[in-house]
Protein backbone atom coordinates (compact mmCIF):
# COMPACT_ATOMS: atom_id res chain seq x y z
CA UNK A 1 0.00 0.00 0.00
CA UNK A 2 2.89 2.66 0.93
CA UNK A 3 5.11 1.31 -2.16
CA UNK A 4 2.00 2.31 -4.13
CA UNK A 5 1.89 5.90 -2.93
CA UNK A 6 5.40 6.11 -2.78
CA UNK A 7 5.68 5.05 -6.79
CA UNK A 8 2.61 7.44 -7.31
CA UNK A 9 4.26 10.10 -5.90
CA UNK A 10 7.61 9.34 -7.30
CA UNK A 11 6.28 9.36 -10.79
CA UNK A 12 4.09 12.67 -10.27
CA UNK A 13 7.24 14.58 -8.98
CA UNK A 14 9.89 13.12 -12.08
CA UNK A 15 7.05 14.52 -14.52
CA UNK A 16 8.32 17.87 -13.24
CA UNK A 17 12.14 17.77 -13.65
CA UNK A 18 12.86 21.36 -13.67
CA UNK A 19 11.05 22.26 -10.32
CA UNK A 20 13.11 18.53 -8.76
CA UNK A 21 17.02 19.72 -9.76
CA UNK A 22 16.06 23.42 -8.18
CA UNK A 23 14.65 21.83 -5.38
CA UNK A 24 17.51 20.59 -4.49
CA UNK A 25 20.11 23.24 -5.74
CA UNK A 26 17.69 25.13 -3.70
CA UNK A 27 18.59 23.31 -0.46
CA UNK A 28 22.61 24.16 -1.10
CA UNK A 29 21.71 27.50 -1.63
CA UNK A 30 20.45 27.90 1.72
CA UNK A 31 23.25 26.36 3.40
CA UNK A 32 25.66 28.63 1.39
CA UNK A 33 23.76 31.29 3.37
CA UNK A 34 24.17 30.56 6.45
CA UNK A 35 27.80 29.18 5.76
CA UNK A 36 28.80 32.92 4.62
CA UNK A 37 26.87 34.50 7.77
CA UNK A 38 29.00 31.98 10.23
CA UNK A 39 32.15 33.44 8.35
CA UNK A 40 31.15 36.66 8.46
CA UNK A 41 31.06 36.76 12.56
CA UNK A 42 34.10 34.25 12.69
CA UNK A 43 34.38 31.30 15.24
CA UNK A 44 33.92 33.96 18.16
CA UNK A 45 31.39 30.99 20.08
CA UNK A 46 28.13 33.67 21.60
CA UNK A 47 27.51 33.25 24.97
CA UNK A 48 23.66 31.38 23.95
CA UNK A 49 25.79 28.84 21.68
CA UNK A 50 27.91 27.84 24.51
CA UNK A 51 26.08 24.94 25.98
CA UNK A 52 26.18 23.43 22.44
CA UNK A 53 29.76 23.82 22.21
CA UNK A 54 29.29 24.44 18.51
CA UNK A 55 29.85 27.60 16.19
CA UNK A 56 27.11 29.66 14.62
CA UNK A 57 27.35 27.77 11.49
CA UNK A 58 27.57 24.32 12.99
CA UNK A 59 24.79 24.84 15.14
CA UNK A 60 22.57 26.47 12.44
CA UNK A 61 23.54 23.64 10.16
CA UNK A 62 22.35 21.05 12.33
CA UNK A 63 19.21 22.61 13.55
CA UNK A 64 18.31 22.99 9.35
CA UNK A 65 19.24 19.73 8.34
CA UNK A 66 16.94 18.49 11.61
CA UNK A 67 14.33 20.79 10.85
CA UNK A 68 13.71 20.11 7.16
CA UNK A 69 13.20 16.39 8.11
CA UNK A 70 10.49 16.55 10.80
CA UNK A 71 8.96 19.53 9.65
CA UNK A 72 8.56 17.52 6.87
CA UNK A 73 5.94 15.70 8.88
CA UNK A 74 4.24 19.22 9.80
CA UNK A 75 4.08 20.56 6.51
CA UNK A 76 3.73 18.06 3.94
CA UNK A 77 -0.21 16.35 5.22
CA UNK A 78 -1.69 19.86 4.21
CA UNK A 79 -0.22 20.05 1.20
CA UNK A 80 -0.62 16.64 -0.30
CA UNK A 81 -4.44 16.54 0.99
CA UNK A 82 -4.72 19.88 -0.69
CA UNK A 83 -3.11 18.40 -3.96
CA UNK A 84 -5.73 15.38 -4.11
CA UNK A 85 -8.46 17.64 -3.25
CA UNK A 86 -7.47 20.10 -6.07
CA UNK A 87 -6.52 17.19 -8.57
CA UNK A 88 -9.95 15.09 -7.88
CA UNK A 89 -8.49 12.08 -6.65
CA UNK A 90 -9.30 12.47 -2.68
CA UNK A 91 -12.73 10.72 -3.25
CA UNK A 92 -11.73 8.37 -5.17
CA UNK A 93 -8.93 7.46 -2.89
CA UNK A 94 -11.51 7.34 0.00
CA UNK A 95 -14.06 5.59 -2.14
CA UNK A 96 -11.86 2.05 -1.66
CA UNK A 97 -11.34 -0.45 1.25
CA UNK A 98 -8.40 1.98 2.62
CA UNK A 99 -8.67 3.07 6.24
CA UNK A 100 -7.73 6.48 8.07
CA UNK A 101 -4.67 4.77 10.03
CA UNK A 102 -2.84 4.02 6.60
CA UNK A 103 -4.12 6.20 4.50
CA UNK A 104 -2.38 8.58 6.51
CA UNK A 105 0.76 6.46 6.65
CA UNK A 106 0.81 6.51 2.81
CA UNK A 107 0.12 9.97 1.84
CA UNK A 108 3.59 11.48 2.99
CA UNK A 109 5.48 8.02 2.37
CA UNK A 110 7.43 9.99 -0.82
CA UNK A 111 7.50 13.28 1.49
CA UNK A 112 9.54 11.79 4.14
CA UNK A 113 11.67 9.82 1.65
CA UNK A 114 12.55 12.57 -0.44
CA UNK A 115 13.18 14.64 3.22
CA UNK A 116 15.21 11.44 3.65
CA UNK A 117 17.53 12.09 0.67
CA UNK A 118 17.67 15.53 1.29
CA UNK A 119 18.78 14.85 4.68
CA UNK A 120 21.62 12.38 2.91
CA UNK A 121 22.68 15.74 0.90
CA UNK A 122 22.82 17.63 4.23
CA UNK A 123 24.87 14.92 6.08
CA UNK A 124 27.89 14.59 2.77
CA UNK A 125 27.64 18.50 1.92
CA UNK A 126 28.45 19.07 6.32
CA UNK A 127 31.19 16.42 6.04
CA UNK A 128 33.21 16.96 2.90
CA UNK A 129 32.33 20.21 1.87
CA UNK A 130 31.73 22.65 4.97
CA UNK A 131 34.38 19.55 7.31
CA UNK A 132 31.84 19.90 9.89
CA UNK A 133 33.52 18.01 13.03
CA UNK A 134 30.63 15.53 14.68
CA UNK A 135 33.41 13.55 15.88
CA UNK A 136 31.40 14.38 19.18
CA UNK A 137 27.91 13.28 18.61
CA UNK A 138 25.93 10.48 20.06
CA UNK A 139 24.38 8.87 17.55
CA UNK A 140 21.44 6.94 19.72
CA UNK A 141 20.30 9.78 21.81
CA UNK A 142 20.42 12.11 18.53
CA UNK A 143 18.15 8.89 16.95
CA UNK A 144 16.00 8.69 19.47
CA UNK A 145 15.40 12.42 19.43
CA UNK A 146 14.74 12.14 15.69
CA UNK A 147 11.87 8.91 16.18
CA UNK A 148 10.33 11.16 18.88
CA UNK A 149 10.32 14.88 16.99
CA UNK A 150 9.45 13.29 13.94
CA UNK A 151 6.18 11.73 15.23
CA UNK A 152 5.12 14.53 16.61
CA UNK A 153 5.70 16.55 13.87
CA UNK A 154 3.49 14.38 11.61
CA UNK A 155 0.64 14.47 14.15
CA UNK A 156 1.00 18.20 13.94
CA UNK A 157 0.48 17.75 10.34
CA UNK A 158 -2.10 15.74 10.33
CA UNK A 159 -3.91 18.02 12.72
CA UNK A 160 -3.24 20.59 10.16
CA UNK A 161 -4.64 18.91 7.61
CA UNK A 162 -7.79 18.97 9.35
CA UNK A 163 -8.63 22.13 8.39
CA UNK A 164 -7.96 21.81 5.26
CA UNK A 165 -10.61 18.76 4.97
CA UNK A 166 -13.26 20.91 6.74
CA UNK A 167 -12.14 24.47 4.83
CA UNK A 168 -10.15 23.58 1.88
CA UNK A 169 -8.11 26.79 2.36
CA UNK A 170 -7.16 28.96 5.19
CA UNK A 171 -5.42 26.74 7.47
CA UNK A 172 -4.46 28.69 11.14
CA UNK A 173 -2.18 25.64 12.20
CA UNK A 174 -0.09 25.77 9.37
CA UNK A 175 0.38 29.67 9.87
CA UNK A 176 2.02 29.10 13.16
CA UNK A 177 3.90 26.47 12.25
CA UNK A 178 5.27 28.08 9.36
CA UNK A 179 5.92 31.22 10.91
CA UNK A 180 6.90 30.58 14.13
CA UNK A 181 8.48 26.81 14.74
CA UNK A 182 11.64 28.44 13.11
CA UNK A 183 11.34 31.68 14.71
CA UNK A 184 10.69 30.33 17.99
CA UNK A 185 11.88 26.94 18.06
CA UNK A 186 15.64 27.50 18.41
CA UNK A 187 16.31 26.56 14.59
CA UNK A 188 18.29 29.42 13.07
CA UNK A 189 19.55 30.50 16.95
CA UNK A 190 19.25 29.34 20.44
CA UNK A 191 16.22 30.50 22.34
CA UNK A 192 18.26 31.95 25.09
CA UNK A 193 18.45 35.04 22.62
CA UNK A 194 14.72 35.05 22.79
CA UNK A 195 13.16 38.11 25.22
CA UNK A 196 11.43 36.42 28.60
CA UNK A 197 7.98 36.87 27.45
CA UNK A 198 9.00 34.55 23.86
CA UNK A 199 10.82 32.31 25.88
CA UNK A 200 7.95 31.01 27.73
CA UNK A 201 5.79 30.94 24.49
CA UNK A 202 8.51 28.72 23.06
CA UNK A 203 8.61 26.47 25.90
CA UNK A 204 5.21 25.23 24.71
CA UNK A 205 6.14 24.32 21.20
CA UNK A 206 7.91 20.65 20.71
CA UNK A 207 10.33 22.15 18.23
CA UNK A 208 11.87 23.89 20.95
CA UNK A 209 12.70 20.77 22.74
CA UNK A 210 13.45 18.74 20.09
CA UNK A 211 16.09 20.97 18.21
CA UNK A 212 17.70 21.91 21.70
CA UNK A 213 18.42 18.10 22.27
CA UNK A 214 18.92 17.00 19.10
CA UNK A 215 21.81 19.40 19.39
CA UNK A 216 22.89 18.54 22.60
CA UNK A 217 23.00 15.21 21.28
CA UNK A 218 25.12 15.93 17.96
CA UNK A 219 27.79 18.69 19.19
CA UNK A 220 28.60 17.93 22.80
CA UNK A 221 27.61 14.24 22.91
CA UNK A 222 24.79 14.39 25.22
CA UNK A 223 22.95 11.06 26.49
CA UNK A 224 20.05 10.29 27.71
CA UNK A 225 20.55 11.81 30.96
CA UNK A 226 21.66 15.04 29.92
CA UNK A 227 18.36 15.53 27.55
CA UNK A 228 15.47 13.20 29.60
CA UNK A 229 13.73 16.36 30.18
CA UNK A 230 13.68 17.40 26.64
CA UNK A 231 12.36 13.82 25.87
CA UNK A 232 10.45 13.76 28.42
CA UNK A 233 8.37 16.46 26.70
CA UNK A 234 8.68 15.42 23.38
CA UNK A 235 7.10 11.84 24.59
CA UNK A 236 4.30 13.76 26.13
CA UNK A 237 3.55 15.58 22.89
CA UNK A 238 3.82 12.09 21.68
CA UNK A 239 1.56 10.29 23.75
CA UNK A 240 -1.38 13.63 23.10
CA UNK A 241 -0.90 14.45 19.71
CA UNK A 242 -0.86 11.05 17.70
CA UNK A 243 -3.58 9.85 18.96
CA UNK A 244 -6.02 12.62 19.34
CA UNK A 245 -4.87 13.83 15.26
CA UNK A 246 -5.48 10.01 13.98
CA UNK A 247 -8.81 10.41 15.50
CA UNK A 248 -10.01 14.00 14.78
CA UNK A 249 -8.49 13.66 11.30
CA UNK A 250 -11.21 10.89 10.61
CA UNK A 251 -14.02 12.41 11.89
CA UNK A 252 -13.48 15.35 9.46
CA UNK A 253 -13.25 12.64 6.97
CA UNK A 254 -16.76 10.96 8.23
CA UNK A 255 -18.06 15.07 8.44
CA UNK A 256 -16.75 15.49 5.03
CA UNK A 257 -18.75 12.03 3.93
CA UNK A 258 -21.95 13.43 5.47
CA UNK A 259 -21.72 17.04 4.08
CA UNK A 260 -20.31 15.85 0.77
CA UNK A 261 -17.65 17.73 0.66
CA UNK A 262 -14.59 14.84 -0.09
CA UNK A 263 -14.89 15.87 -3.69
CA UNK A 264 -14.66 19.62 -3.04
CA UNK A 265 -11.45 21.76 -4.05
CA UNK B 1 -25.47 -10.79 -3.76
CA UNK B 2 -29.50 -9.03 -2.64
CA UNK B 3 -29.07 -5.48 -2.36
CA UNK B 4 -32.14 -3.68 -0.29
CA UNK B 5 -32.17 -0.24 0.38
CA UNK B 6 -35.55 1.76 2.59
CA UNK B 7 -35.73 5.11 3.18
CA UNK B 8 -32.49 5.98 2.03
CA UNK B 9 -32.27 9.82 2.93
CA UNK B 10 -29.52 11.80 2.40
CA UNK B 11 -29.66 15.96 2.91
CA UNK B 12 -26.77 18.64 1.64
CA UNK B 13 -26.58 21.08 4.45
CA UNK B 14 -26.75 24.37 3.24
CA UNK B 15 -23.99 27.32 3.58
CA UNK B 16 -24.73 29.44 6.63
CA UNK B 17 -22.83 32.72 4.97
CA UNK B 18 -24.82 32.54 1.50
CA UNK B 19 -27.97 31.14 2.85
CA UNK B 20 -28.31 28.38 0.71
CA UNK B 21 -30.98 25.92 1.55
CA UNK B 22 -30.51 22.34 2.40
CA UNK B 23 -30.94 19.98 -0.62
CA UNK B 24 -32.58 17.06 0.04
CA UNK B 25 -30.98 15.03 -2.82
CA UNK B 26 -32.10 11.45 -1.49
CA UNK B 27 -35.93 11.37 -0.05
CA UNK B 28 -36.18 8.11 0.81
CA UNK B 29 -35.16 6.30 -1.68
CA UNK B 30 -36.23 2.01 -1.59
CA UNK B 31 -34.54 0.03 -3.73
CA UNK B 32 -33.96 -3.86 -4.00
CA UNK B 33 -31.85 -5.82 -6.55
CA UNK B 34 -30.32 -8.96 -6.96
CA UNK B 35 -27.75 -10.83 -8.55
CA UNK B 36 -27.90 -9.11 -12.49
CA UNK B 37 -28.16 -5.95 -14.00
CA UNK B 38 -30.50 -2.92 -13.04
CA UNK B 39 -31.06 0.29 -15.11
CA UNK B 40 -31.73 3.43 -13.21
CA UNK B 41 -33.04 6.24 -15.31
CA UNK B 42 -34.06 9.70 -14.06
CA UNK B 43 -33.66 13.22 -14.87
CA UNK B 44 -31.06 15.83 -14.05
CA UNK B 45 -30.43 16.25 -10.35
CA UNK B 46 -32.94 13.51 -9.80
CA UNK B 47 -30.26 11.52 -7.02
CA UNK B 48 -29.05 9.04 -9.06
CA UNK B 49 -25.28 9.92 -8.36
CA UNK B 50 -26.29 10.76 -4.91
CA UNK B 51 -27.49 7.58 -4.38
CA UNK B 52 -24.58 5.65 -5.92
CA UNK B 53 -22.08 7.80 -4.01
CA UNK B 54 -24.09 6.79 -0.87
CA UNK B 55 -24.24 2.83 -2.13
CA UNK B 56 -20.70 2.96 -2.56
CA UNK B 57 -19.83 4.50 1.18
CA UNK B 58 -18.30 7.60 -0.21
CA UNK B 59 -21.23 9.37 1.45
CA UNK B 60 -22.89 8.55 4.76
CA UNK B 61 -26.52 8.72 4.61
CA UNK B 62 -28.50 10.44 6.94
CA UNK B 63 -31.17 8.78 7.26
CA UNK B 64 -32.44 5.16 6.00
CA UNK B 65 -30.62 1.27 5.93
CA UNK B 66 -28.38 -0.19 3.36
CA UNK B 67 -28.77 -4.23 3.26
CA UNK B 68 -26.12 -6.41 1.39
CA UNK B 69 -25.96 -9.90 1.15
CA UNK B 70 -28.82 -9.93 4.12
CA UNK B 71 -26.48 -7.73 6.32
CA UNK B 72 -26.32 -4.22 7.06
CA UNK B 73 -23.95 -2.43 4.79
CA UNK B 74 -22.21 0.55 7.04
CA UNK B 75 -20.04 3.21 4.35
CA UNK B 76 -17.24 0.53 5.53
CA UNK B 77 -18.43 -2.55 4.80
CA UNK B 78 -19.61 -0.39 1.20
CA UNK B 79 -16.09 0.74 0.44
CA UNK B 80 -14.91 -2.80 0.37
CA UNK B 81 -18.06 -4.80 -1.48
CA UNK B 82 -18.62 -1.96 -3.96
CA UNK B 83 -17.11 -0.59 -7.21
CA UNK B 84 -17.98 2.54 -8.33
CA UNK B 85 -17.13 4.21 -11.86
CA UNK B 86 -18.17 8.10 -11.69
CA UNK B 87 -19.65 9.94 -14.35
CA UNK B 88 -16.59 12.30 -14.22
CA UNK B 89 -13.11 11.44 -14.94
CA UNK B 90 -11.60 13.87 -12.92
CA UNK B 91 -10.90 11.71 -10.63
CA UNK B 92 -7.60 10.19 -11.93
CA UNK B 93 -3.84 11.52 -11.27
CA UNK B 94 -3.73 13.42 -14.47
CA UNK B 95 0.34 13.48 -14.92
CA UNK B 96 0.71 9.43 -14.62
CA UNK B 97 0.21 7.04 -17.15
CA UNK B 98 -3.23 5.13 -17.36
CA UNK B 99 -1.29 1.95 -16.47
CA UNK B 100 0.03 3.27 -13.71
CA UNK B 101 -3.46 4.91 -12.07
CA UNK B 102 -4.81 1.71 -12.41
CA UNK B 103 -1.81 0.01 -10.94
CA UNK B 104 -2.38 2.87 -8.14
CA UNK B 105 -6.42 2.19 -7.60
CA UNK B 106 -5.86 -1.42 -7.84
CA UNK B 107 -3.24 -1.64 -5.13
CA UNK B 108 -6.11 0.37 -3.30
CA UNK B 109 -8.56 -2.49 -3.66
CA UNK B 110 -6.38 -4.91 -3.21
CA UNK B 111 -4.81 -5.93 -6.55
CA UNK B 112 -1.07 -6.89 -6.71
CA UNK B 113 0.66 -5.04 -9.98
CA UNK B 114 0.55 -8.15 -11.77
CA UNK B 115 -3.52 -8.67 -11.20
CA UNK B 116 -4.12 -4.74 -11.81
CA UNK B 117 -1.56 -4.84 -15.45
CA UNK B 118 -3.59 -8.40 -16.68
CA UNK B 119 -6.56 -7.18 -15.95
CA UNK B 120 -5.97 -3.84 -16.98
CA UNK B 121 -4.90 -5.25 -20.87
CA UNK B 122 -7.61 -7.78 -21.20
CA UNK B 123 -10.56 -5.43 -20.10
CA UNK B 124 -8.76 -2.69 -22.29
CA UNK B 125 -8.91 -4.79 -25.26
CA UNK B 126 -13.07 -5.60 -24.62
CA UNK B 127 -13.42 -1.87 -24.53
CA UNK B 128 -11.32 -1.12 -27.83
CA UNK B 129 -8.82 0.74 -26.22
CA UNK B 130 -5.46 -0.21 -27.00
CA UNK B 131 -1.86 -0.90 -25.11
CA UNK B 132 -0.42 2.10 -26.49
CA UNK B 133 -3.29 4.20 -24.70
CA UNK B 134 -2.52 2.55 -21.32
CA UNK B 135 0.86 3.52 -21.38
CA UNK B 136 0.08 7.27 -21.95
CA UNK B 137 -0.13 10.12 -20.04
CA UNK B 138 -3.87 10.38 -18.70
CA UNK B 139 -4.41 13.70 -19.72
CA UNK B 140 -3.29 13.08 -22.79
CA UNK B 141 -5.96 10.79 -23.39
CA UNK B 142 -9.02 11.37 -25.44
CA UNK B 143 -12.64 12.28 -22.88
CA UNK B 144 -13.95 8.95 -24.35
CA UNK B 145 -10.75 7.06 -23.56
CA UNK B 146 -10.71 8.72 -19.95
CA UNK B 147 -14.21 7.14 -19.43
CA UNK B 148 -12.79 3.62 -20.37
CA UNK B 149 -9.81 3.77 -17.75
CA UNK B 150 -12.71 4.61 -15.27
CA UNK B 151 -14.44 1.81 -16.56
CA UNK B 152 -11.25 -0.48 -16.07
CA UNK B 153 -11.06 0.62 -12.85
CA UNK B 154 -14.61 -0.32 -11.71
CA UNK B 155 -14.33 -3.57 -13.22
CA UNK B 156 -11.37 -4.79 -12.05
CA UNK B 157 -12.14 -5.10 -8.72
CA UNK B 158 -14.96 -7.41 -9.11
CA UNK B 159 -17.03 -6.27 -6.71
CA UNK B 160 -20.32 -7.76 -5.46
CA UNK B 161 -21.96 -4.78 -6.33
CA UNK B 162 -20.91 -2.59 -9.41
CA UNK B 163 -22.19 0.89 -9.58
CA UNK B 164 -21.74 2.35 -13.02
CA UNK B 165 -23.09 5.83 -13.46
CA UNK B 166 -23.83 7.34 -17.32
CA UNK B 167 -21.00 4.71 -18.63
CA UNK B 168 -21.60 4.70 -21.97
CA UNK B 169 -20.77 8.87 -21.85
CA UNK B 170 -18.26 9.73 -24.50
CA UNK B 171 -17.90 6.23 -26.22
CA UNK B 172 -18.24 5.23 -29.27
CA UNK B 173 -20.58 2.46 -31.39
CA UNK B 174 -18.42 -0.37 -30.81
CA UNK B 175 -17.07 0.82 -27.48
CA UNK B 176 -20.77 0.41 -26.27
CA UNK B 177 -20.95 -3.02 -27.22
CA UNK B 178 -17.98 -3.89 -25.91
CA UNK B 179 -18.79 -2.30 -22.43
CA UNK B 180 -22.79 -3.94 -23.18
CA UNK B 181 -21.12 -7.48 -22.91
CA UNK B 182 -18.66 -6.73 -20.03
CA UNK B 183 -22.03 -5.25 -18.07
CA UNK B 184 -23.96 -8.56 -18.94
CA UNK B 185 -20.49 -10.66 -18.11
CA UNK B 186 -20.49 -8.42 -14.62
CA UNK B 187 -24.33 -9.11 -14.32
CA UNK B 188 -23.45 -12.91 -13.85
CA UNK B 189 -21.57 -12.84 -10.15
CA UNK B 190 -22.46 -9.21 -9.16
CA UNK B 191 -25.08 -7.04 -8.65
CA UNK B 192 -24.88 -4.16 -11.41
CA UNK B 193 -26.34 -0.82 -10.86
CA UNK B 194 -25.90 1.10 -14.31
CA UNK B 195 -27.43 4.71 -14.99
CA UNK B 196 -27.91 6.87 -18.51
CA UNK B 197 -29.69 8.76 -19.88
CA UNK B 198 -30.05 7.04 -22.82
CA UNK B 199 -33.70 5.05 -22.77
CA UNK B 200 -32.01 2.64 -25.38
CA UNK B 201 -28.69 1.55 -23.70
CA UNK B 202 -30.45 1.43 -20.07
CA UNK B 203 -32.82 -1.09 -21.70
CA UNK B 204 -29.91 -2.96 -23.61
CA UNK B 205 -27.76 -3.52 -20.47
CA UNK B 206 -30.80 -4.39 -17.98
CA UNK B 207 -33.57 -6.33 -18.16
CA UNK B 208 -35.06 -4.43 -15.31
CA UNK B 209 -34.89 -0.99 -14.90
CA UNK B 210 -35.69 1.63 -12.22
CA UNK B 211 -36.73 5.23 -12.54
CA UNK B 212 -35.62 7.62 -9.67
CA UNK B 213 -37.25 11.22 -9.35
CA UNK B 214 -37.23 13.29 -6.88
CA UNK B 215 -34.78 11.51 -4.40
CA UNK B 216 -37.48 8.91 -4.52
CA UNK B 217 -38.08 5.06 -6.48
CA UNK B 218 -41.33 4.90 -7.08
CA UNK B 219 -42.65 1.38 -6.12
CA UNK B 220 -42.39 -0.77 -9.19
CA UNK B 221 -41.85 2.37 -11.39
CA UNK B 222 -39.92 1.83 -15.01
CA UNK B 223 -37.54 4.41 -16.54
Amino acid sequence: MIAAFIRRDFLAERSYRLSFALGALATLGNLAVFYFIGKLFGGALAPQLEPFGAGYFPYVFTALAFFGYIGTGAGSYAGQLRLEQTQGTLEATLSTPLDTVRFLAALTAWNFLFATFELSVYALAGIFIFKLDLSAANWPAAGLVFLLSAACFAALGILSSCFVMLFKRGNPLAWILNNFEGLLGGVYFPVAVLPAWLAVISKLLPVTYAVRAFQLAVHTGAGLSVIKHDLLALMIFDVVLIPASVWLFALTVGRARRAGTLGEY
Amino acid sequence: MTLEVKGLVKVFPGAVLTKTAPLRALAGADLTADTGVTGLGGPNGSGKTTLFKTLAGILEADGGTIMLGGEAADPRRLRTLAAYCPANPRSFYFRLSAAENLRFFGALAGLSPAEAAASAVKLAGRLGLSAADLDRRFDRLSEGNMQKISLIRAFSRHAPLLLLDEPFRGLDGISCRGLLELIAEAGLNSTVLVTSHSRELLSAAAARTLRIENGRVPAGGAA
